[in-house]
């Protein structure tokens, strides 16, 4: 199916009035539980699962879309107005974003914000559109060798790119494939690490273990904190930029979105890193340096720009070779697997409207961003607002339900508290869990991949390394490796992750 | 007792490892060109074990970040408040467990004050929860539990 007969295909499929208006709910509860603090994507997305469970497959697809990228506006929101960063990503937006604000220019810096994010992401929609189909019909290619390394090459880009130790991060990307490894062995039938536990059997959740980590943990630091929150949202004046504001951010925002377009597609942290170097091609670039930090607009467009370029094109490893590049894509697996899909190489020739109109609804769900999101940031100021000791409660029950309905099991709810207060020992330990997330994905993949590659070379490894792509990724991922020995990259990563925590 | 964050960390990764070697060494562990379902598990672990190692190490050379203290109340209860929704769900029916959820968790929280505000809004957003999850969107959980219905309710 060529291009054109596809975006046919997925306008017919995205405008039925129910995929509509499930996109509508999808990205405007996205948003609504996106601003609240605190709650990150993975919080948010495994929070309101449920509301997709029993839609058919493309309709939920399309709102769990609408609702990841709702919680990415969300999340840029809150970052202006209260210095809070919902993830690691908008960290970045906090610096220049709530300096606008404080100086009565918030208006102007979420109008910034959503305009970049708008263009970035009706670009990488386009990018998807163009590469997704190349990449999948090349993705037909591969052997299980070259997805190995493409396995490994996306484990240690998330390794490198948390804040934290490096060594830390191997012990957390281990430890999830350890998790990931419960369960009944696809190629042996034996059953792995479950205590004789029936209902281990199945393996342990995704889902479960990340709303237990990142929700449930999160309230858990926050309620720790509680005392030390302060609760102050920056007032909102006027929305419109004015010309001297236009003028200043079409450069970062055109840099930004090509940067995210070509950073998200990497396995790994590519939303991170997108915006960080948008953020600093920027100041490098910019006539006034000085500005960055103090409120200078480019610093709030150009890393939104980046950040929502990124967030999109990471859809296509995700789709086309079925390999989460991000925790939060790792997530999306997970809730598609719920649904029955399985991601891949064939989602694209077997179930093209699924396809087609997921990448349609995504420019539509940016569109109904841009409108949704400025006219109504009244209320979500007043949403931000809400006192964190009404909140969590009620966060801690949308999650419990959300975990609970997966598979009708109690045992998931027990596991999720269990998970909620490793996730807390965690960021006690200064322990970053995203690599644990992304490894409880990707290590049974790399232990099939692993197996299928030594079963065909009879046990001989150096088909890694004379395959010219497997060769290539691991090259890619040993430099990625030793990079972060030399003193100069880890001091600029020093800098553009510590303030992550 | 002060524990530093890498010897916790490091004695978790220890003590993770070693239990999952143990368990993973009963498994047929293969040769390469056939692995067995041991092969991958043992060696992921033994790895964790000498990063863990490798942690408990580096806790000795550098001076180690402390950690720091714990307040124990919402770490206990919080997840507590979670196993009895658990419990309740089923056996008393989801807006009765909603409202067990809410009001225990929202007892850790420095700001607690129980009033009648607190209680209206609990049962008010208990009852909206079980209209739009069980009405609205069709989720099979049960409105009344099991040990309910044999009371006769």
């Amino acid at each position: 199916m060529d291009i054109f007969n596809g975006l046919l295909l997925g306008f017919s499929t995205a405008t039925t009035l129910s995929n509509f208006a499930y996109c509508f709910a999808g990205v405007l509860l996205g948003t609504a539980v996106g601003v609240l603090p605190g709650l990150g994507p993975i919080a948010t997305i495994s929070m309101l699962l449920p509301f997709t469970f029993g839609l058919p497959v493309d309709t939920a697809l399309i709102m769990l879309a609408g609702i990841f990228y709702g919680s990415q506006y969300g999340g840029s929101t809150t970052a202006i107005l209260m210095n809070l960063p919902g993830e690691a990503s908008s960290v970045v937006t906090t610096l220049d974003g709530h300096q606008m604000a404080k100086q009565g220019k918030a208006g102007r810096a979420l109008a910034a914000a959503a305009i970049g994010s708008f263009f970035a992401g009706t670009v990488g929609t386009l990018f998807i559109v163009i590469a997704a189909p190349l990449l999948a019909s090349l993705a037909l290619t591969f052997g299980p060798a070259e997805y190995f390394s493409l396995i490994v090459l996306g484990l240690i880009t998330s390794m490198v790119l948390t804040s934290g130790s490096l060594l830390t991060a191997f012990g957390m990307a281990l430890f999830g494939i350890i998790l990931g490894m419960i369960g009944t062995d696809i190629n042996s039938g034996a059953a792995r690490f479950t205590f004789g536990s029936p209902y281990l059997l199945d393996g342990l959740d995704f889902v479960v273990v990340a709303t237990g980590i990142f929700g449930l943990g999160d309230v858990l630091i926050n309620l720790e904190n509680e005392r030390l929150r302060v609760v102050g949202v920056a007032p909102v004046s006027s929305l419109f930029p004015t010309a001297e504001d236009w003028r200043r951010m079409t450069g970062p925002i055109l840099r930004g979105t090509g940067i995210g377009v070509l950073l998200g597609v990497l396995p790994g942290a590519g939303v991170l890193l997108a915006s960080f170097s948008a953020y600093a091609l920027e100041k490098k670039i910019s006539k006034r340096p000085e500005e960055f930090g103090k409120g200078a607009i480019e610093g709030v467009a150009a890393p939104e720009a980046a950040n929502n370029a990124a967030a999109q094109t990471c859809f296509i490893p995700m789709l086309t070779l079925g390999l989460p590049g991000t925790a939060t894509m790792a997530l999306m697996i997970g809730a598609l697997v719920v649904q029955g899909v399985q991601p891949g190489p064939e989602i694209l020739s077997q179930q093209p409207a699924l396809f087609w109109g997921l990448v349609v609804s995504m420019w539509i769900g940016n569109l109904m961003l841009l409108f949704l999101n400025l006219p109504l940031v009244g209320m979500w100021a007043k949403l931000i607002s809400v006192p964190y000791h009404f909140l969590f409660p009620m966060i801690c029950v949308f999650m419990a339900i959300g975990v609970y309905s997966i598979n009708n099991s109690v045992f998931d709810v027990y596991m999720m508290a269990l998970f909620g207060v490793l996730g807390y020992f965690f960021k006690r330990m200064g322990a970053e869990p995203a690599p644990l997330i992304l490894a409880m994905i990707l290590g049974p993949m790399a232990e099939e991949y692993l197996r299928r590659t030594l079963l065909i070379s009879h046990g001989d490894a150096s088909v890694f390394f004379t395959s010219p792509l497997s060769l290539g990724t691991l090259v890619v991922a040993a430099l990625l490796l030793l990079s972060i020995v030399s003193p100069r990259f880890r001091k600029v990563r020093e800098e553009g992750l510590q303030e992550v925590d | 007792m002060k524990l530093s964050q890498d010897v916790l960390l490091g004695l978790f990764f220890v003590v993770f490892g070693v239990v999952s070697v143990s368990i993973a060494m009963s498994y047929p562990f293969g040769t390469s060109g056939r692995m067995g379902p041991g092969y991958f598990p043992v060696i992921i672990s033994s790895l964790l074990v000498l990063t863990g190692l490798l942690v408990l190490f580096r806790a000795q050379l550098v001076q180690p970040e402390m950690l720091p203290a714990i307040r124990w109340k919402p770490l206990l209860l919080v997840p507590g408040a979670v196993v009895v929704f658990g419990l309740a769900v089923e056996t008393l029916g989801l807006p009765l467990a909603i409202l067990l959820l809410t009001i225990l968790s929202a007892t850790t929280s420095i700001k607690f004050h129980i009033g009648w505000k607190a209680v209206a809004g609990s049962l008010a957003f208990a009852a909206l929860c079980s209209v739009i999850f069980i009405e609205l969107l069709g989720l099979p959980i049960p409105i009344v539990g099991n040990w309910l219905r044999v009371l006769g309710f």
